[in-house]
């Protein structure tokens, strides 16, 4: 007990150590307020969430609940890159915080949280380390600062302990419920300053606890100046560090001065599994369901709740095991109980606890060789062990404005909530207004990645699928992680809509391809964000220019032409123009360039052409046109030419009027009459060709004669060989003009087209001997195979 | 017999002195008929930081058994319940150690042994007949041949069946009921035919997992039994150090005056470690061979080394002839074996005499008998 002059009073200050997830230490601090009254209480965490208090200890509040905070850095005070950070703080029903403030709250005592606003921290905390080590849940609780030391390592060995959990399990837990409250505080402060002993100053500061604790310990000072009994709920670790600051008498601090609108702070509903998951990062406390009956059984004030809770468990899992396939007899329990027992006395623990459960369902309820296929009592214990449970908030609880405005929108809809079963719903888009609203919403909810719904069929403009389709059937389902998933997002903006312009916005960052930009530009076209569209426009414009990809720019264009094509249909106005011309020219730039494009890239290659030619036929791109042809002619004047582009472009250039006809046969006769190697080439020019005029071979008789005088030139190997070219060269055809040039080709051999399509007649006796000989084959195949 | 006659002295008599000083000063409460408390078991099997007072003096504790002390915890409560205990693991893993360090501790004797065979019948594991005096006298307890079993359940002692698994599935059935119902029926003895296990009788069986020609064991035999999985060493520490101590108890018992050089035994456990693990410390990918990698693998293959080393190089160990043994050691099964560690050398140890030199490079040159 420390003591602060104020005034003419002396202010008396008492300091709970605690860690986070703790029956024992819950136990103690709610028993010390029972009997001390403290006139005010103050807990480590954020103090921007002290207003959240009321809530959480509302009785119609039920942890597992979470405090999440988010920070947008707009004014780089943590880093450059000014990004977004959140974190969570969870809390059960023996978490001593909670269990601290629920008691104050019952005495009518006032309560608050001491810690540095979740920015600052964030802006004294060096990259990597503590809440900003790069993770996907921040957890704001430091227990592991009492578990990582070597000190602690040493001493789990010497005691002979598994690991920090157990030994603190035995040694706090089980033997701190049974000694009176100083004894306890003074084991605890021993041990949290052997552990901050051995961890070096330098992490100290670049985790930013010094400066959390000249925080801490200056709210403490300043309510010892109006109250006269203190309590200050602290972790462990901090405890010793805030207490020699006071000691030394005034403590200073300069604090950044985070913007109140940067930070978000929230109440979440939490699982127990959520809380177990947390403890990947060796925070808080594993098991959160076995501990939660201690903590009920301590309530119920049992004289052993530790061996109660395991003879529990072993009956609990014995029944999972026996509902699966696994065999397990009531003696298989009884004999798991008296292991539990034995090993309790031989390690000298008071009662089993979660360790002497483990031990004792490995040795009774595993048959055979433990290993993946033996496993299952382990699987189910570690299910009992981590538990289902869900926490709920009351009423009053402040929702965050994005799940507000979800529910708003869900309810406007029609779309079902508050049931997990699987709902479908069928969107006339192009029809009803309303549909595509709903089609947007949903859309949106996909590109926040909340889990919440899945487009089963419809348009696919990013695959580019389905175009003709006028529907969109979309199944939804509603449950607990799809708030979580919308509170995780919930820093980018108030409402749904607010959230994807950003995640948009921040994605785009990202993401430097034109291609990728196209891509999301065509989401941010179905999610219907067309009025916060302009920054997003902005930077797929700057992506384009950046990029120097030909294929890239090509698929970008073929977005964009889509997106224009759809655009009307979606009643979208989002202007592509502008976006196509950088598109037009960059590519007219860089096709030049092309001419010498492998062979699996040709089509890829050949389409981009006709796209462009395309494109530049219309009146608005009309100036790009003679650019484009330019474009074409330097490529056919290169001499390592691609023979399919060749054809392609020399196709566009002769019904753009710049090739005659003549010149036409001339690069074909090079062809035909070239090495050998040219040769093979043909078939994939004429393809070429065929893809952009081929009403060629309709003009004039040339084409195909020439074509004939080719084939005859082949030996039957290379015919072969380029046989597969020609038939795709042929499939750009009609069956209409198939026919024509068939009829073409007949004429060369004196023949009639009608004469193709004589059959000659083929005789009943033939028919005959066919099915006899079938007959035959089968009455042979199935006959037993005699003598071998 | 005297203890220096015999080849493998039985852990009770190798560790008299600390048998008797652990039960000198044991406090701890015992389970009928047992020697020592389970605490005492513990502190003889996995060691005591500091030494016990024995009746001629202060004994040191030395730790018996690495790996995984929270399983000897378990063994030592099975023991003292209702339930056998079970070893199953790899071949080469200390189960047979451990069940001699558990029945010496608990019982005094790690001699009441069944070795289990293909051959194994049932009377060799309840009973069989002297017959000269069962034809002279008719069927009495002196005609009577009492097996393992019978001894342990007479005497309240631990019987341990070595290789359960190796002997047919119908007479390892054999023990179901004397298991559950802790009496042995001998009909041949009429009213006196009914023998009941003393308190402190228990069964440690070691089983093999991955060996040929194993049986699968009756569910019904398995639920009395408390099953404990024994892995192999997973620490290179470790395994250096079990080597260094096993081979110079062994030295030591033959008499072979030669320190165990550190270095060798590092090499040695390492090159096991890699091959068993699959990946080198520097991270290179390794095949492993389908021989088995054990611990007790690599102490034999060191001692043999060294006992070679003081017989014939004048107390100098070779590297060269611990390549030649671990080569004998590993192509046991199968070519491919050799063609794995001639792998192994070419790419880790290779690596390893660029970066580390020494001993290493020596050990790299020595892959020549890799043939």
């Amino acid at each position: 007990m420390d003591q602060v002059l104020r005034g003419q009073e002396v202010a008396e200050i008492r300091y709970m150590p605690v860690r986070h997830h703790s029956p024992a230490c819950a136990y103690h601090v709610r028993q010390l307020i029972r009997e001390w009254e403290p006139d005010c209480v103050l807990i480590e965490g954020p103090e921007n969430a002290s207003r959240l208090i009321p809530v959480m200890v509302h009785q119609d509040t039920a942890a597992p609940f979470a405090i999440y905070y988010s920070y947008r850095d707009s004014k780089g005070y943590v880093s450059e890159e000014k990004a977004d950070y959140r974190c969570y703080y969870p809390f059960l029903d023996y978490s001593p915080e909670l269990a601290a403030l629920r008691e104050a709250a019952a005495r009518g005592i006032p309560a608050r949280f001491i810690d540095l606003s979740y920015g600052e921290i964030l802006t004294a905390v060096r990259e990597g380390k503590g809440l900003r080590q790069g993770g996907e849940k921040n957890n704001y609780n430091d227990d592991y600062l009492l578990a990582r030391s070597a000190y602690i390592r040493r001493l789990c060995e010497k005691a002979g302990m598994r690991n920090f959990d157990e030994l603190w399990e035995k040694f706090f837990e089980q033997n701190g419920l049974y000694e009176d409250r100083d004894t306890f505080i003074s084991h605890m402060l021993d041990y949290c300053r052997q552990a901050r002993e051995s961890t070096p100053r330098e992490e100290l500061e670049e985790e930013g606890c010094l400066k959390r604790e000249r925080y801490m310990a200056r709210c403490i000072q300043e309510a010892a100046g109006s109250c006269r009994r203190v309590l200050a709920v602290t972790g462990g670790f901090h405890t010793p560090g805030i207490q020699e600051l006071l000691a030394e008498g005034d403590v200073k601090l300069k604090l950044t001065g985070i913007p109140e609108q940067d930070q978000g702070v929230f109440l979440l509903p939490y699982s127990m599994e959520a809380c177990a998951s947390l403890n990947g990062y060796a925070s808080g406390m594993p098991y959160p369901a076995f501990y939660q009956q201690i903590w009920e059984g301590i309530e119920a004030g049992r004289e052993r709740p530790y061996d109660e809770a395991v003879l529990n468990g072993l009956a609990a899992v014995g029944k999972m095991v026996r509902k699966g396939d696994g065999l397990l007899s009531s003696y298989d329990e009884i004999c798991g109980y008296s292991m539990a027992q034995g090993l309790a006395g031989l390690r000298n623990k008071r009662e089993p606890g979660a360790y002497e459960l483990y031990d004792s369902v490995l040795s009774s309820f595993v048959k055979g060789a433990w290993d993946l296929s033996t496993d299952q009592p382990l699987r189910c214990l570690q299910a009992y062990l981590t538990g289902r449970q869900t926490g709920k908030l009351c009423d009053q609880a402040e929702v965050p404005p994005i799940i507000q405005d979800f529910e708003k929108q869900c309810k406007a809809y029609k779309l079902k909530t508050g049931t997990t079963l699987e709902q479908e719903i069928t969107l006339d888009i192009f029809s009803s207004e309303k549909h595509r609203q709903v089609s947007m919403f949903l859309n949106q909810l996909v590109f926040l990645e909340t889990g919440f719904c899945k487009k089963k069929r419809g348009p696919d403009l990013q695959k580019k699928k389905d175009r003709n389709l006028i529907r969109e059937i979309w199944r939804y389902k509603w449950n607990a992680q799809v708030l979580a998933a919308l509170t995780d997002v919930s820093v980018y903006g108030a409402t749904v809509r607010e959230a994807c312009t950003a995640r948009a916005l921040q994605s785009m960052k990202e993401k430097t391809g034109g291609k990728e930009a196209a891509l999301l530009l065509t989401r941010v076209f179905e999610m219907g964000l067309e009025e916060q569209l302009e920054l997003v426009y902005g930077q797929v414009q700057r992506a384009l220019l950046e990029d120097e990809d030909f294929y890239s720019v090509a698929e970008a264009l073929s977005y964009l032409v889509l997106l224009r094509e759809m655009g009307e249909l979606y009643q979208s106005s989002i202007d592509t123009e502008p976006l196509l011309l950088i598109c037009l020219r960059k590519l007219t730039a860089l096709l030049p360039g092309m001419a010498g494009v492998q062979e699996e890239q040709t089509q890829a290659c050949m389409q981009v052409c006709k796209t462009l030619c395309q494109l530049t036929g219309q009146e608005a791109y009309a100036g790009e046109r003679e650019a484009l042809y330019q474009a074409f002619v330097r490529i056919t004047e290169q001499r390592d030419v691609n023979p399919g582009l060749d054809g392609c472009v020399r196709g566009i250039l002769y019904g753009a009027g710049l090739h005659s006809l003549e010149d036409i046969r001339k690069v074909c006769a090079g062809y035909l009459t070239g090495t050998h190697d040219q040769l093979m080439k043909s078939a994939s020019f004429f393809r070429g060709l065929f893809y952009t005029a081929r009403d060629l071979v309709f003009t004039g008789d040339g084409l195909v004669g020439t074509m004939d005088r080719l084939i005859r030139r082949l030996d039957s190997q290379s015919f072969m060989e380029l046989l597969p070219e020609f038939r795709m060269a042929f499939s750009y055809f009609t069956p209409r003009e198939i026919d024509q040039i068939a009829g073409q080709a007949a004429a060369l051999y004196g023949r009639k087209k009608k004469e193709l399509f004589a059959l000659k007649e083929v005789t009943p006796a033939v028919y005959d001997y066919g099915r006899r000989l079938d007959q035959l084959a089968v009455s042979m195949l199935a006959e037993p195979d005699e003598g071998g | 017999m005297n203890a220096e006659l015999q080849m493998k002295p039985p852990v009770e008599v190798r560790y008299r002195q600390e048998l008797e000083a652990l039960k000198n000063s044991d406090t701890g409460k015992k389970p009928l008929n047992w020697q020592l408390s389970p605490r005492a078991v513990r502190t003889f099997i996995l060691g005591s930081s500091k030494p016990v007072h024995g009746k001629d003096g202060d004994v040191e504790i030395t730790r018996k058994y690495y790996g995984n002390d929270t399983l000897v915890e378990r063994c030592i409560v099975t023991l003292a319940g209702n339930r056998g205990l079970m070893l199953v693991g790899e071949p080469g893993t200390a189960k047979t150690m451990l069940s001699e360090l558990l029945s010496a501790a608990v019982s005094g004797v790690s001699t009441n042994t069944i070795q289990g065979t293909a051959g194994t019948t049932e009377d060799m594991i309840k009973y069989s007949w002297n017959y000269a005096l069962l034809l002279d006298r008719g069927p009495s307890r002196e005609a009577l041949v009492p097996s393992p079993l019978y001894v342990g359940m007479e005497k309240g002692i631990i019987t341990r069946f070595e290789e359960i698994t190796r002997t047919p599935a119908e007479i390892q059935d054999s023990m179901i009921s004397v298991m559950s119902d802790k009496v042995l029926n001998i009909p041949e003895l009429g009213d006196e035919g009914l023998l009941f296990a003393r308190p402190g009788f228990n069964v440690i069986g070691t089983a093999n997992t991955r060996d040929k020609g194993v049986n699968e064991m009756s569910s019904a035999l398995k639920r009395r039994f408390n099953f404990e999985t024994v892995l192999p060493v997973r620490d290179v520490a470790l395994e250096k150090q079990i080597i260094v101590q096993e081979v110079s108890k062994l030295a030591q018992e033959n008499q072979i005056e030669m320190e165990v050089d550190e270095d060798v035994a590092e090499l040695l456990a390492s090159t096991y470690h890699e091959l068993r693990e699959g990946v080198s410390s520097y991270g290179h990918r390794i095949d492993r061979p389908a021989a088995v990698m054990s611990t007790a693998e690599a102490v034999s293959v060191f001692y043999q080394t060294m006992i070679t080393g003081y017989y014939y190089d004048d107390g100098q160990i070779s590297v060269d002839c611990m390549v030649q043994n671990l080569l004998g050691a590993v192509a046991k099964e199968n070519r491919d074996d050799l063609e794995k560690v001639r792998g192994y050398f070419n790419t880790v140890i290779k690596d390893k005499s660029s970066r580390e030199g020494g001993l290493w490079t020596r050990y790299y040159e020595a892959r020549k008998w890799l043939r």
